[in-house]
């Protein structure tokens, strides 16, 4: 039985995805922010096939502390479960702010979630991906084809605009899968970004203000989350690592310029200064 | 220069750091909470290159400042900047929260700012510009019911910056009193501006803007900042209004929100 990681599934898109692949065999180590809302859906996946294998461990991935514990306890599940070996990690967890807001260590939120998190869990991860050939899948969005990184203020800080840093957050995933395949392709590791679509979920309405009234009319126009769940199951089932970068339900589609070796490569640099760590000495 | 800013670890404090460091002043931060303390000062410390000091600190207890001061003055440390962010506030009726809850509000905002002020008034950089920035609120202006002894801790410091800017005329130093509407700080006040629906938008002022012109402004030698042309009118509106009409007044607004936020389950 192979194993996946997915990180966000308490709700939406990420409880539907830990879902569909436990119905199709994966052993499911799923995550989410708060340890009531992990045994409900929990419980949830288990109504819908009870004999699926899922567990899931509460960490707040705005922490980094708690990326990096939940990387560790991960490693000794994945040890006693699995041979050490992780099949796919799908860094899905997310949010939208409606207001300028730092994490404990003065990182804007949706940088730190959306893209770092993601960063994080993967550089802890990446001994038991490279044992298995394994894919790293990021969340992204058709929105990062609007935004550019602005080095001189990643945080955003100067005039903050809650879209442009969630764009820019997306932008930063598929750079990341970028990089990886760029510098980790003779490990085995594939790494591919995600167009979930639009998809109707909570995301935005737990962000209020503007952006909740904005996203209570928009989501109306959007997939189930079962649906977009499909476009992940096609990037974890085929035995052999899939072609392409950047894929939505359908297959392979086009992503935005900004998507250089040369930003991807920046970005990674940057990314391992800010989270005090090096991939060199993990892989 | 260096910058010392207490309640470094919140929400308001870190993005004063953020913006400090972004400027290349030499940080000595504190806070009661150490771990966040930790977090903060470790995360500055990856993404600038200035000097970062961090010392955890209760500034309800005299014998901790002290401490904290024997601390700064072991480094050898004198100031150019102090930023009294440390705050608390407990929402809710007088008799609804605890007796030594509220008597720590005014612990620590009104008494605690009086000590670092105090004490690093006297460790400043005699040689340069001092700037002092006292954290009041848009709930100094009017007398407060549901938050009574908040709103009365920030009118004491919004009046003690007036005045202590008086007597510091001629030392080459300012006192600034930031007075924010809401502040994005963290998940709790989040929820708090959300539950006061359309009147909350309208308060809420964008923290990382509230934090760059705070500190330009300051040194500008400014007295009082009140971010948002709104909260200026509201400011203005409640000189001219009798302070029982806006007491009743808030207290009806007040009332309704709280109910919706603090006692959710009480909703019929
Ligand atoms: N919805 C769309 O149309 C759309 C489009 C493009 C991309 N996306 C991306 O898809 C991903 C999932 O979004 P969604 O729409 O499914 O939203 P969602 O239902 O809100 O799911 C987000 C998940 O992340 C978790 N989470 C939030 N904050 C966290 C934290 N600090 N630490 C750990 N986990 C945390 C949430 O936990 P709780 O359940 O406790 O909140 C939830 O499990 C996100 O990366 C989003 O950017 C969504």
């Amino acid at each position: 039985m192979k194993t996946i990681v997915i990180t966000g599934a308490t709700s939406g898109i990420g409880l539907e995805t830990a879902r569909l692949l436990a119905c199709r065999g994966f052993s499911v180590i799923a995550t989410g922010r708060d340890a009531g809302r992990c045994k409900a859906a929990r419980d949830s996946i288990l109504a819908s096939a009870p004999d699926a294998e899922v567990r899931f461990y509460p960490a707040d991935l705005m922490r980094r502390k708690d990326a990096l514990d939940l990387s560790a306890r991960i490693r000794e599940d994945l040890d006693r479960t699995s041979a050490g070996c992780l099949h796919a990690l799908i860094n899905n967890a997310g949010c939208a702010k409606s207001w300028y807001a730092t994490t404990e260590d003065g990182l804007e939120q949706q940088f730190a979630l959306n893209y770092l998190a993601g960063f994080l869990l993967t550089y802890g991860l990446s001994p038991a991906l490279s044992r298995a050939g394994g894919r790293v899948i990021m969340t992204a969005s058709q929105s990062h084809k609007g935004a550019r990184v602005r080095w001189d203020d990643l945080m955003l800080t100067r005039r903050y605009n809650p879209l442009t840093a969630y764009k820019q957050s997306k932008l930063c995933d598929v750079l990341f899968a970028r990089a990886l395949n760029d510098r980790y392709a003779a490990l085995g590791i594939r790494a591919y970004a995600v167009d979930p679509g639009l998809v109707c979920t909570e995301i935005g309405n737990k962000a209020g203000g503007v952006v909740g009234l904005v996203w209570s009319l928009r989501k109306r126009h959007g997939i189930p989350p079962s649906v977009s769940a499909e476009a992940f199951a096609r990037l974890c089932i085929p035995v052999q690592h899939p072609a392409g970068l950047y894929h939505d339900r359908h297959g392979e589609k086009a992503f935005s310029r900004q998507v250089t070796a040369e930003n991807a490569a920046r970005l990674f640099s940057v990314s391992e200064r800010l989270c005090g760590i090096s991939y060199q000495e993990e892989t | 220069m260096n910058v010392m800013i207490t309640g470094a670890a919140g929400g308001l404090g870190r993005a004063m750091a953020v913006e400090c460091a972004r400027r290349g002043y030499a940080l000595f931060l504190t806070n009661i909470d150490a771990p966040a303390l930790a977090a903060i000062q470790k995360g500055l410390s990856r993404r600038f290159c200035v000097k970062i000091y961090a010392e955890p600190c209760d500034l309800t207890d005299s014998a901790g400042v002290d401490a904290l001061m024997a601390e700064i003055d072991r480094l050898g440390l004198r100031f150019d900047m102090l930023l009294n962010i440390a705050g608390i506030d407990y929402e809710g009726g007088f008799l609804r929260r605890e007796r030594e809850k509220i008597v720590r509000i005014v612990a620590l905002n009104d008494e605690g700012t009086l000590r670092v002020t105090h004490a690093v008034l006297q460790r400043r950089n005699p040689d340069a510009r001092f700037c002092i920035v006292v954290v009041s609120s848009l709930a100094a202006l009017f007398p407060m019911p549901l938050k009574a002894a908040y709103a009365a801790s920030k009118r004491f410091l919004m009046d003690f910056g007036m005045a202590l800017r008086q007597e510091l005329t001629g030392q080459d130093a300012n006192v600034l009193t930031l007075c924010p509407g809401g502040l994005s700080t963290n998940d709790e006040v989040c929820a708090a501006i959300l539950a006061q629906g359309v009147a909350g938008s309208l308060t809420t002022n964008a923290m990382e803007r509230v934090v760059r012109k705070t500190l330009d402004l300051a040194w500008k030698g400014r007295a009082r900042y009140i971010p948002g042309a709104f909260n200026r009118l509201l400011f203005l509106l409640g000189k001219a209004v009798p302070a029982s009409w806006t007491a009743a007044l808030i207290f009806r607004r007040w009332t309704q929100t709280q109910k919706k936020w603090l006692y959710p389950t009480q909703i019929p």
